[in-house]
């Protein structure tokens, strides 16, 4: 006789389950069981991977099913026989879900009996018995109600929970079960794969119950019985029921559904005048063709639309081509920036649907290996939109297509170390300082960490008994998942009712619906998801269209640019490129002088290179040497020539360390795929080994240095979390492009449409006004009668127009009360009373007074503020009109401010300040200490010594310089580059991290343009600064300095630079 | 007369206060913080940490990143205000009038108290240097008004001590800031440019108030001595005691059950009053050879019934020797709680736990045999049978959670289990006859086994399966084996407890 385990519990029901789904199924095929249900509750999220698995396995299968928690009954375990009643269940819990908030499922048995259909049931009973040894009549009373309502399908569950009544309890049941005619099934409410796991599902309840280990008492489980248990256990158990094991196989039998027999259909509305997809397709493509191209499409390219279209064909996309065409379209007609990118959206046909804007017949050959691989895998594409108005997008899709029909795929999200620990931590009774010390420990994962080796830094004993546990149990609780969030933009769209295939659920964003799947299981079921992103730098070149259209006359597109203009790669070369997509970052701009890109493909690889990929791989100065000719371009064997060619011999794309690991180690492409992916995701730990043992033998068997071979497995690892293939790389670099062009040509176009589109990049307003004045544009301050919320430009004054900053770059200061002024400036404004008689808030007018908006009224900050100081007390009602009492004030006599007061209040309320840099202020006594300005440091010679100082803009480790600390300053001359060693960094901490003016020593390094400072030592001169706001011969004698009195100006004026991020 | 008044600023008052209890922290950095937003903010900072650049309001992680060595301790709430309480009443010393100044100062009424000191100087000197010399890094100022001293303490450069009428001049040269104001008030004034409060002064009083509202002209009105600001002193909690000195030494029995009668009719009035009943008690005799002779006494539940405490003492008096007499009384009620008043039902009687005689014959009991001998037993929320009782002297505890009733445990639990020999079949079924100190007890009934498993936080070892058996004379009996059944291992059989 065979028992199948039909009541379980895997850990996507959050904090009860102490197992993977993943675990669960492997476990039961080593017991030889043929079958297993997962009983998630109210939650079908973890039966995909756990089909997955069993898919894998020989003779085993997945019932899905699940636990129905409801709100007025008792729980019930639900088991689709069929599709039909799969679809049933699914849309069962959809309701439930849509009901509730996030992360909640409210059922009634009325929504069960509405839905059962075509499911068996199994009754979950109460684990205990009351004092008269029998189960509650309330209980009684609910079983009737089921066995009524829910006819023969429905079994009452028997379990041994070993709480000393099992024989009592089981005698009950059975006399409850034939007094209902309600078999008998027997289940052991399992909780995890192996009894040894007991201990993290107390720490699982622990956290579920916001207690620790020690007052948990009776929340947790008695004994560890929980576990899977072998069949002939199962059957010693339940010796005196044998028809309670017998049902578990009837069930088992009933229930033939299979994940496998869900079938993805595309939705239909993407069609026109009753053509099939393909020959939508294909018209559209014909018709953008001709668009592009003019009549006469050229042949190359007319030869490649055929054979992408024939392969399309092949694979059945073309549904899936005409949905993202479908709302490409729409994001153009409501005039939203959009770009394609990923692997397959680099194809003419793309090109042609106007999905990306890469002209093909610039960059080669990347579809044609798209589709040359045999992965067989659906296509890729990602686009982006607007970060701002990414939404409108989403809400077209979801009015389109309808709520039942399309939603966003869920993400898991796992628990990460930290979080992991934390967790441990806290239920195990650690204090909140301990538990911080060991978390700050692990900021890098490694299997020392676990070892202890870090932990006795920190004052903790590694023997520590408890200690060990907490370890044991964090290590296992790393990679479970915790809750369901929403995936940036992955939709999935149906042709029929979504819930049919998977239940929906409310995200906690407003009008926002998710499926409970995430992106893999979607993909091992086969379903096509769209991806729809926001991107911060298409919003700025979207403004910087339609500024050069208002201003300029312009009528630009994304697929105007050729990519050819000397002029726009003179400036690249310069490095001359704060605000520009991609190619600002420190990293980047030092890059550059040495790359020099000279053509549209330099820039893919410009843009590919500067990657913890390569960087990781060692692949970027090898390139740099060939590409300058100090390095023959060399080969390991001729075989990899087709793939490297383009990149003069060294793989910097993901696809070519793929392709090296399918021609060069024999990897199936499947093999390289699972590969690439097994490193995203640091839980498969030990696959990742075997992979490499895999990779480097197979290179060296087939005679390639063992150098080669592990240098391409580490580029693997670093493209593993922060892939970027050539694909990506070419749309991107066509961003690049654009917004370098538009920086080259109109710098004040340009620098309005950054500073409206922030907060997005690296540079504050400050560095990309002071970027904007270096080239020629005239910057003027915000004022109230002159500027409106975004910044805008005005007449020409010299070779560009001028820029008016917008009140938006005032701190605090929210757009409403701008609208009402701006609204209500009919002519001039002439008084500050007539302001606020606007209607404009009080609160904002000190802040106008802060930013020193008004000297267009003729006062200056601290008079307008005296003067809307006092509009508390202004005639209202009645009396409006009549002069106020501030006319009958003598004329009050407030200091009069210094240039550098002014600059550092402009600094507090704008962070930036036209008038002055505040370190020009104390240039002279910074000349009295030698040390340089930035311009002197950048034009100095290598390797002599220097000493700088400015205000810190960014501070910032990167993971792959080992404790390098890089730090940029900027003074009124520019900015300069400093590295700083953890040595020195360690040494210097207090100051590096706390000064706002930094001052360093050190010795200058050059390599052609790129200039840096190695230091050797810090200093913080932020009192320096202090002195700005200081009225000279103030101080008298100090008797004893108290610490308030310091503080002679707000803390916080200065950015605070940007930290490590 | 003229006033005068003192202010003294606790530069770093709690951080102080914890570097006197824990000595090892006076050389290293070490903040208070309270989480605020999911990050921890500082609410006070040692001087050391302070000359590390760590400041109040400073988010803890930006201070660690300066200063790793950094220790954080969590803040509990009105400590400062506790603490400022207990050094008011010490400085009651000085001054009957002393009021606290949240959240880091004292203001104390001086006037006409010099002159015992031997003058102003001589008077600040003491108070600041015995605070110092306590531990505290105090800094004092003094002048005619509250506002004027406030602020000499904080923002003086000069002397601590302001002449009579010179605060006026005093206070010109100070910040804003001096003045008691709102931070928001504070900022906008250095915004303006108005740094010193003679700046203020040569502005209009009503350009000042309509900019920054009536607040500011009180505040300035105070320090100048222009408004009287009252202070709300501090007043010490009176220990319950009494005293009853006698004209004649007591030397009888008798003698001292009345003086011990009117000591606890005096003092229980007054509990009554302030809802207060005696826990723990003493009283003292005073001998005129010198020798002190006390009893103690104690209850299970706070009560201030005269003559149930009287029974309570009347146990004990006989162990009083008079000698040649006592010739004062005192009774002190070292520890008392508030009465929980019982409603006075209708229907008499109350039951159980309630009902005082029971507790008063306990108290009885407890005098008569000594403390801690009754013990009740309360349920934990353990599933390890050891743990899952505790014995506690109180009465009144309540139980934090209910008795189970859906497990069935035994009458008497024996402290140790003890091993005996079994016949059982193997796997997990009840025994069939069992060895208990040499007698066979042949089983006739069973039910189990409940498996429970050791709380692996605690202890490590292995589980035990429990039996409850009925042998063939109806005694029944609680079993248990220690660990599986495997192979051919079989575990140890003991016995834990009998049934009713």
């Amino acid at each position: 006789m065979d028992y199948t385990e039909l009541q379980v519990t895997s850990n996507f029901s959050f904090l009860r389950g102490a197992s993977h789904p993943e675990e669960l199924v492997e476990r039961a095929a080593a017991f030889g069981y043929k079958a297993i249900a997962i009983t998630d509750r109210n939650s079908l999220a973890g039966i995909v991977r756990a089909h997955a698995t069993a898919r894998q396995l020989n003779d085993f299968r997945l019932i899905p099913a699940c636990r129905l928690d409801l709100l007025d009954g008792p729980s019930l375990l639900a088991y689709p026989t069929d599709q039909d009643a799969y679809s049933r269940l699914s849309a069962l819990l959809t309701i439930g879900n849509l009901r509730a908030e996030k992360g909640e499922c409210h059922l009634y048995r009325e929504d069960v009996y509405q839905h059962a259909k075509g499911m068996k049931f199994i009754v979950v009973p109460p684990s205990s018995l009351n004092a008269e040894f029998d189960f509650e009549p309330i209980f009684k009373n609910d079983l009737a109600t089921y066995r009524e309502a829910l006819g023969r399908e429905c079994y009452l569950a028997a379990i041994r929970y070993y709480n000393g009544d099992d024989a009592k309890q089981l005698y009950r049941l059975s006399q409850l079960a034939d007094r209902l005619d309600m078999p008998l099934v027997a289940t052991n409410d399992v909780h995890y794969h192996e009894p040894n796991r007991r201990e993290l599902q107390d720490i699982l309840t622990c956290v579920r119950e916001k207690c620790t280990i020690y007052n948990a008492g009776f929340r947790l489980h008695q004994n560890a019985e929980r576990y899977l248990k072998p069949n002939d256990e199962m059957l010693r158990l339940f010796k005196q029921y044998p028809d309670a094991i017998s049902r578990t196989q009837e069930i088992a039998e009933a229930c033939q559904f299979s994940l496998s027999m869900l079938k993805y259909v595309y939705p239909e509305e993407i069609i026109t005048e009753g053509r099939t997809p393909q020959e939508e397709l294909t018209y559209l493509a014909w018709e953008g063709a001709r668009e592009k191209f003019g009549k006469e499409i050229p042949k190359k390219i007319r030869n490649k639309i055929e054979y992408e279209l024939a392969f399309m064909e092949k694979k059945n996309y073309a549904s899936y081509f005409l949905t993202v065409y479908d709302y490409v379209r729409f994001a153009r007609s409501q005039g939203i920036l959009c770009q394609g990118r990923g692997s397959a959206a680099n194809s003419v046909v793309c090109f042609c649907l106007g999905i990306t804007s890469v002209n093909p017949s610039k960059i080669n050959l990347l579809f044609a290996r798209f589709m040359s691989d045999a992965r067989d895998e659906p296509p890729d594409i990602d686009v982006d939109f607007e970060h701002e108005r990414r939404e409108e997008v989403i809400q077209y899709i979801y009015n389109k297509y309808g709520r039942d029909r399309a939603a966003i795929v869920a993400t898991v999200t796992q628990e990460r170390h930290k979080g992991a620990i934390r967790d441990v931590g806290k239920a195990m009774g650690l204090s909140v300082d301990a538990i911080s010390k060991l978390s700050e420990s692990i900021w890098r994962f490694s299997d020392d960490w676990f070892e202890g080796k870090y932990v006795e830094e920190q004052g903790f004993s590694p023997g520590d008994a408890h200690l060990k546990k907490v370890f044991e149990l964090t290590e296992q609780l790393v990679g479970f998942p915790r809750q369901l969030g929403q995936h940036t933009g992955g939709f999935v769209i149906t042709q029929g009712k979504l819930a049919d295939l998977c239940p929906i659920m409310n995200a906690r964003m407003e009008d926002r619906t998710c499926i409970e799947w995430n992106k893999d299981d979607i993909e091992a079921l086969g379903f096509l998801k769209v991806d729809v992103l926001g991107l911060g730098m298409l919003t700025c070149i979207r403004k910087a269209f339609d500024l050069a259209k208002q201003h300029y006359g312009l009528n630009l597109t994304l697929a105007d640019f050729d990519g050819d203009d000397p002029k726009v790669y003179d400036m690249i070369c310069d490095a001359d490129t704060i605000g520009v997509f991609q190619i600002e970052s420190r990293a980047q701009m030092s890059m550059l002088p040495r790359l020099k890109p000279r053509k549209f493909y330099d820039l893919v690889i410009e843009v590919a290179i500067v990657r913890p990929g390569p960087i990781q791989g060692d692949m970027v100065h090898p390139y740099l040497r060939r590409r300058n000719g100090e390095e023959k371009e060399e080969y390991p064997k001729e075989e990899l020539r087709a793939i490297l060619t383009r990149t003069l011999g060294v793989p910097l794309f993901q696809e070519q360390a793929m392709e090296i690991a399918i021609v060069a180690a024999g990897f199936s492409p499947a093999e390289a795929d699972g590969l690439r992916r097994s490193m995203a995701t640091f839980k498969a730990k030990g696959l990742v080994s075997h992979y490499r043992e895999k990779l480097v033998d197979g290179m060296m068997a087939r005679g390639y240095e063992e150098e080669f071979a592990s240098r391409v497995f580490r580029q693997l690892e670093g493209f593993g979390s922060y892939g970027f293939p050539e694909s990506h790389a070419a749309s991107f670099a066509l961003l690049v492009y654009v917004s370098s062009w538009m920086k080259c040509y109109y710098p004040d176009v340009f620098a309005a449409a950054l500073l409206n589109s922030l907060p997005m990049g690296f540079y504050q307003p400050a560095q990309i006004v002071l970027d904007a004045r270096k080239h020629g544009v005239e910057v003027r301050p915000a004022d109230v009668n002159l500027s409106f919320w975004d910044n805008t430009l005005e007449e020409k004054s010299g070779n560009y127009r001028a820029l008016r900053l917008g009140f938006r770059q005032i701190k605090g200061l929210s757009e409403e009360d701008v609208q009402t002024l701006v609204n209500a400036r009919t002519g001039k404004y002439i008084h500050i009373h007539s302001l606020r008689d606007a209607g404009v808030s009080h609160a904002a007018l000190e802040k106008l007074a802060d930013a020193d908006a008004f000297r267009s009224i003729g006062l200056d900050r601290r008079q307008a503020l005296w003067e809307v100081s006092a509009l508390h007390d202004r005639p209202v009602a009645l009396f409006e009109g009549q002069p106020s009492a501030s006319a009958a004030e003598t004329q009050a006599e407030l200091p009069l401010m210094m240039a550098s007061e002014h600059v550092v209040q402009d600094y507090a309320s704008t962070s930036l300040s036209l008038k002055a840099h505040p370190v020009s202020f104390v240039r002279e006594k910074l000349s009295m200490l030698k040390i340089l300005s930035t311009q002197q440091i950048n034009n100095s010679k290598d390797g002599i010594p220097v000493k700088a100082a400015g205000l810190v803009l960014v501070r910032q480790r990167p993971g792959t310089a080992s404790g390098i600390c890089f730090i940029t300053i900027e003074d009124e001359t520019g900015s300069a580059n400093l590295v700083v060693f953890e040595k020195i960094f360690n040494k210097y901490r207090k100051e590096i991290l706390q000064a706002k003016l930094l001052m360093v020593e050190g010795k200058l390094q050059r390599e052609e343009k790129v200039v840096h400072v190695i230091v050797t030592r810090c200093y913080d001169l932020s009192k320096l600064l202090r002195s700005l706001t200081q009225v000279q011969n103030e101080d008298v004698p100090v008797l004893t300095l108290s610490r308030a009195d310091e503080k002679t100006l707000p803390s916080d004026v200065y950015p605070k630079g940007r930290n490590f991020k | 007369m003229q006033k005068r008044f003192l202010s003294i600023w606790f530069r770093h008052l709690t951080t102080d206060w914890l570097t006197l209890r824990r000595p090892e922290l006076k050389d290293k950095p070490f903040v208070f913080a309270v989480p605020d937003h999911g990050r921890k903010v500082i609410t006070a900072a040692n001087p050391v940490a302070e000359a590390g650049d760590v400041t109040c309001g400073m988010v803890v992680a930006d201070a660690k990143a300066i200063l790793p060595e950094l220790e954080v301790i969590d803040e509990t709430p009105g400590r400062n205000l506790r603490l400022l309480m207990a050094l008011g009443e010490w400085c009651i010393r000085y001054t009957p009038v002393t009021a606290m100044d949240a959240p880091n100062g004292l203001l104390l009424d001086v006037s006409g108290c010099t002159h015992i000191w031997g003058g102003e100087r001589e008077y600040l000197k003491e108070v600041v240097n015995r605070l110092r010399s306590k531990g505290y890094d105090v800094r004092g100022g003094m002048a005619d008004t509250v506002g004027a001293a406030w602020a000499i303490a904080r923002f003086g450069r000069i002397t601590p001590l302001i002449d009579p009428g010179e605060q006026a001049t005093a206070l010109l040269a100070l910040p804003p800031a001096a003045l008691r104001l709102d931070p928001a008030i504070v900022e906008k004034m250095q915004k303006l440019g108005l740094r010193t409060i003679s700046s203020l002064l040569q502005l209009q009083r009503s350009a000042l108030r309509r900019r920054f509202g009536p607040g500011l002209l009180l505040r300035l009105d105070q320090a100048l001595g222009v408004e009287e600001e009252i202070l709300q002193p501090i007043i010490p909690i009176e220990p319950y005691a009494t005293r009853l000195p006698c004209l004649e030494p007591i030397r009888t029995a008798t003698g001292i059950e009345i003086a011990l009668q009117q000591l606890l009719e005096m003092l229980c009035l007054r509990l009554k009053e302030e809802g207060k009943g005696i826990r723990t008690a003493v009283f003292k005799g005073y001998r005129v050879d010198g020798k002190l002779e006390q009893i103690t006494i104690g209850t299970n539940r706070a009560s201030y019934y005269i003559h149930h405490l009287f029974k309570l003492f009347a146990l004990k008096i006989a162990t009083i020797e008079p000698a040649l007499g006592i010739e004062l009384f005192t009774l002190e009620a070292t520890k008392v709680e508030d009465v929980s008043h019982l409603q006075e039902a209708l229907w008499a009687g109350k039951s159980g736990l309630d009902d005082e005689s029971l507790t008063e014959l306990l108290d009885r009991l407890e005098g008569k045999l000594g403390t801690g001998i009754i013990n009740r037993y309360l349920p934990q929320e353990h599933y390890w049978p050891e743990r899952s009782v505790k014995s506690t002297p109180k009465l009144d505890e309540r139980p934090s959670i209910p008795w189970r009733r859906d497990r069935l445990r035994p009458v008497r639990l024996l402290p140790n289990p003890e091993q005996i020999e079994v016949s059982a079949p193997i796997p997990d079924y009840p025994p069939m006859m069992f060895v208990y100190k040499g007698k066979r007890h042949d089983i006739h009934k069973a039910d189990g086994p409940e498996r429970i498993e050791r709380e692996w936080w605690l202890d490590a070892g292995e589980h035990r399966d429990y039996y409850y058996v009925e042998d063939k004379q109806g005694r029944r009996y609680w079993l248990f084996r220690a660990g599986h059944y495997t192979g051919g291992h079989t575990g140890q059989w003991f016995i834990h407890g009998f049934f009713a």
